[in-house]
């Protein structure tokens, strides 16, 4: 369970998240959405510990992400907008970097990093540096490695940059059953048909400040207000 | 042509902006940045002034000339290699380089723009210290600022313009020679002319000897010291450099601008040629490089598991292990660390081995106590040189693949005190090596009295933890994640600011070091008494200024740690 309480963090006078409160219980798929600079890589960035929240509180998995970062980030796999790997490390070699990472057994890492590696069709050049990979195939890696733990709580920000159509459905149908087996899902993407075919829920940031919170059925009937376009609905909330 | 100074415009305009940023943290930087070079500089003009003032009565104009000669070797060799180094990232791993290669800019106008880059880059703090030193050796002459000026600009600007054009000029043929012999080989092969040259240099101009003549003579007495007179030194840029001084400090201005012109002449005769090859060869050798990249990235897998593979199971707890392996292979697959390293290892080796041999004939206190400061300082030179090269970048090579460590469930003063720990060994065995090796003909001097070699253990010790510490804790302070080059890194305005506080820490150290022992040496020589307390309290004040800087740098290195990423 994802909880974010009153959240802000203001870089000097500039207020780039402005109190955000949203709690995502176990199994949704949350969707966050907003346009460039709205403040949605500093939210995820928050919950997973990279920036510290100038005021209010973040919860996961009831424990709080600045106060007791640890026990919370145990729980937590994180997806950055840029896949960023260790060049100089081979796929597997990141693989078996964040199963340790994640003080899992030797065994265990090994048997989920095959288990994944086949999931995502990596095995063809996993054993290569990652200096040599495309923006998909470091994609696919750095989501293969949020799953090695078997996380609670996945944040995860914009996950289909750079992805092949084939790869990007495999990373759908993925995160899809994930939800569907108890891990909150916290997405943020540009990308509306995915947050309308994926989320349970969406969130709508702009300058900082939740627009709106809803539920797919909620979103239907304001989109109705419109032309009956999602599209419709994200510019006039984000205008 | 307008291309280049449009293109050159921006580059100023974004120094300027990088450099003058109003904030917080970039006026701190500014301000201990003006303190500690400012007391750099002063340091230098002070020494420089002190060293003009003892040795020109002593030994005359000649001998210091050649004297100051050999500096100027020793400062364009480290300009040179220092260019080699950073052009090496600037030339050819800048990612602006790749950009630029795809507009409409001729080859030519991108090489001079980056060789340029690059030799502001890495002179700038060689320029501080000429004409710091520079002020320093005209204060003793009573020179004119206009004097000043005129040999900045036309003498000292053209000798480290030459040094960077053979710099460049040197990486370009070792990149070209490579793709048939290989990397590692051609770099190996570099080092060991370099270390010949450098050998050679010094064993055709004795320094030691040069001063045991000098001392022989009367003061003044130009005729008999052959300077300049050994042809196939007298046309290298140091001694044309130290002869423009020389005619100068004899009032014989003709010969000085004779002088001087053959230098400018030569640097404008090396940069066309520089030109030359650069519209030849630069685009060519720069898609080299990747071939070389290609050619090295294999594929890693065997079946076989290697030491510190990471399929094989450790007796280490999980998180150790793997933030240990990872800091392995990504140092012995980088090929700018491991050459880098094993070329500094082998000089430390050299001076070791060296220094084992040192004939101390001399039983004088003074000379005695001057010439075990002089080893001493140059021993913590080579600790401050490996801690900065390879311990100052540690934190900012991380880069932005650090988001795996800061959003896992792991403690980060984990990756802190591994990086401390391996930073120390990686400085402290050297440091160790050279100071039991550096002491040894001490003891055979005091009829193998052991205490100066108690001594240099236990100061080499501190001394490394407290440079480990400082370079890591200001290299997290001072991190750049953006930046994948370590040599640049470590060539940084931050990495500059280290390596002064660690040469003022050293310095700091010899100032205590002096009176202790002077009286060691007294009882040596003049059997005067020496007390134990003597060595123990200047020892304790090494431990606890060692401390207290070790750990304060320690604390603002995790602190930086914690910052938002």
């Amino acid at each position: 369970m994802i909880e974010l309480r009153d959240v802000t963090k203001k870089f000097g006078n500039f207020t780039a998240v402005d109190n955000v409160s949203v709690r995502i219980p176990p199994g949704e798929f949350f969707g966050f959405l907003g346009p460039n600079g709205a403040g949605k890589t500093t939210t995820i960035k928050m919950m997973a510990g990279l920036f510290a929240p100038t005021s209010g509180q973040i919860l996961i998995n009831g424990f709080d992400v600045v106060k007791e970062p640890l026990k919370a980030k145990s729980f937590t796999s994180y997806v950055p907008d840029q896949p960023f790997l260790y060049d100089k490390l081979t796929g597997r070699e990141f693989l078996y970097f964040i199963g340790g990472l994640y003080k899992m057994q030797k065994k265990e890492v090994t048997r989920k990093i095959e288990e994944v590696i086949g999931h995502f069709e990596i095995g063809e050049w996993v054993d290569k540096r990652t200096e040599d990979y495309s923006q998909g195939m470091r994609q696919r890696v750095t989501i293969a490695a949020a799953l090695i733990h078997e996380p609670k709580v996945l944040i995860i920000d914009e996950p289909m940059v750079g992805l092949d159509p084939k790869s990007a459905k495999i990373v759908r149908e993925t995160l899809h059953q994930m939800a569907g087996s108890g891990v909150s899902i916290f997405m943020s993407t540009h990308s509306l048909p995915i947050a309308e075919e994926l989320c349970d829920r969406v969130g709508f940031i702009k300058d900082g400040r939740l627009v709106f919170v809803g539920t797919q059925t909620d979103l239907q009937a304001y989109k109705q207000k419109f032309d009956g376009k999602f599209e419709s609905v994200f510019l006039e909330l984000t205008k | 042509m307008s291309t280049f100074w449009h293109i050159l415009r921006f580059k100023i305009l974004s120094f300027l902006k990088t450099t003058f940023d109003r904030n917080a943290v970039t006026a701190v930087r500014g301000i201990g940045s003006l303190i500690v070079f400012g007391g750099f500089a002063l340091s230098a003009y002070a020494l420089a002034f002190a060293v003009t003032s003892y040795l020109v009565p002593r030994v005359g104009l000649a001998v210091f000339h050649h004297l100051v000669s050999m500096v100027l070797f020793v400062l364009f060799v480290a300009v040179n290699m220092g260019n080699i180094i950073v052009s090496h990232a600037t030339l050819y791993k800048s990612a602006e380089v790749g950009y630029l290669f795809t507009k409409p800019v001729s080859f030519e106008q991108i090489f001079v723009l980056k060789f340029l880059d690059n030799f502001l880059y890495s002179s700038t703090t060689f320029f501080l210290l000429v004409f710091a030193a520079l002020l320093g050796y005209g204060t003793y002459f009573e020179y004119s600022w206009a004097t000043y000026a005129v040999l900045l600009i036309f003498v000292f600007t053209p000798f480290l313009f030459l040094s960077a054009c053979i710099g460049v000029l040197v990486l370009m043929s070792l990149v070209k020679v490579a793709s048939r012999w290989g990397f590692r080989r051609v770099v190996a092969g570099l080092a060991v002319v370099y270390v010949l040259a450098i050998t050679l240099f010094f064993r055709f101009s004795n320094p030691i000897g040069m001063l045991e003549n000098a001392s022989r003579l009367q003061s003044g007495d130009e005729s008999v010291f052959q300077l300049f007179n050994i042809p196939a030194l007298s046309f290298l840029p140091n001694a044309i450099a130290s002869k423009v001084l020389y005619h100068l400090s004899r009032g014989d201005i003709g010969n000085s601008v004779l002088t001087a012109a053959l230098l400018l002449l030569g640097t404008s005769a090396i940069f066309a040629f520089v030109l030359f090859i650069g519209r030849r060869f630069y685009y060519r050798t720069w898609l080299m490089t990747f071939d070389f990249q290609a050619k090295s990235n294999t594929v890693e897998a065997g079946r076989k598991l290697k030491l510190f593979d990471f399929r094989k199971t450790s007796w280490l707890p999980a998180q150790w292990e793997v933030l240990m392996k990872k800091e392995y292979f990504l140092f012995r697959r980088d090929a700018s660390q491991t050459i880098h390293l094993a070329l500094m290892l082998v000089l430390v080796v050299v001076f070791a081995l060296s220094m084992r041999n040192l004939n101390l004939r001399l039983r004088v206190t003074e000379v005695q106590t001057i010439g075990y400061l002089v080893v001493y300082s140059f021993g913590g030179f080579l600790s401050c040189s490996l801690a900065l090269r390879f311990v100052f970048p540690s934190i900012s090579l991380e880069g932005k693949s650090f988001w795996t460590q800061l959003s896992s469930p792991l403690n980060i003063k984990k990756v802190y005190i591994l990086k401390f720990l391996l930073g120390a060994l990686l400085v402290m065995l050297p440091a160790l090596l050279v100071a039991i090796f550096s002491n040894v003909p001490f003891v055979r001097m005091s009829e193998r009295r052991p205490l100066l070699l108690y001594f240099g253990i236990y100061s080499s010790f501190w001394t490394s933890l407290t440079l480990v510490s400082l370079n890591l804790g200001l290299g997290g302070l001072f991190a750049n994640y953006k930046e994948k080059n370590p040599i640049r890194i470590a060539s940084s305005q931050g990495a500059t600011l280290t390596f002064l506080m660690s040469l003022v820490y050293l310095m700091a150290l010899v100032s205590i070091f002096i009176i202790p022992l002077t009286e060691y040496f007294q009882s040596l020589f003049l059997f005067m008494p020496f007390e134990m307390v003597s060595i123990v309290a200047p020892g304790t004040t090494l431990y606890m200024l060692s401390a207290a800087l070790g750990v304060f740098a320690f604390l603002i290195g995790l602190r930086s740690l914690q910052r938002d990423f």
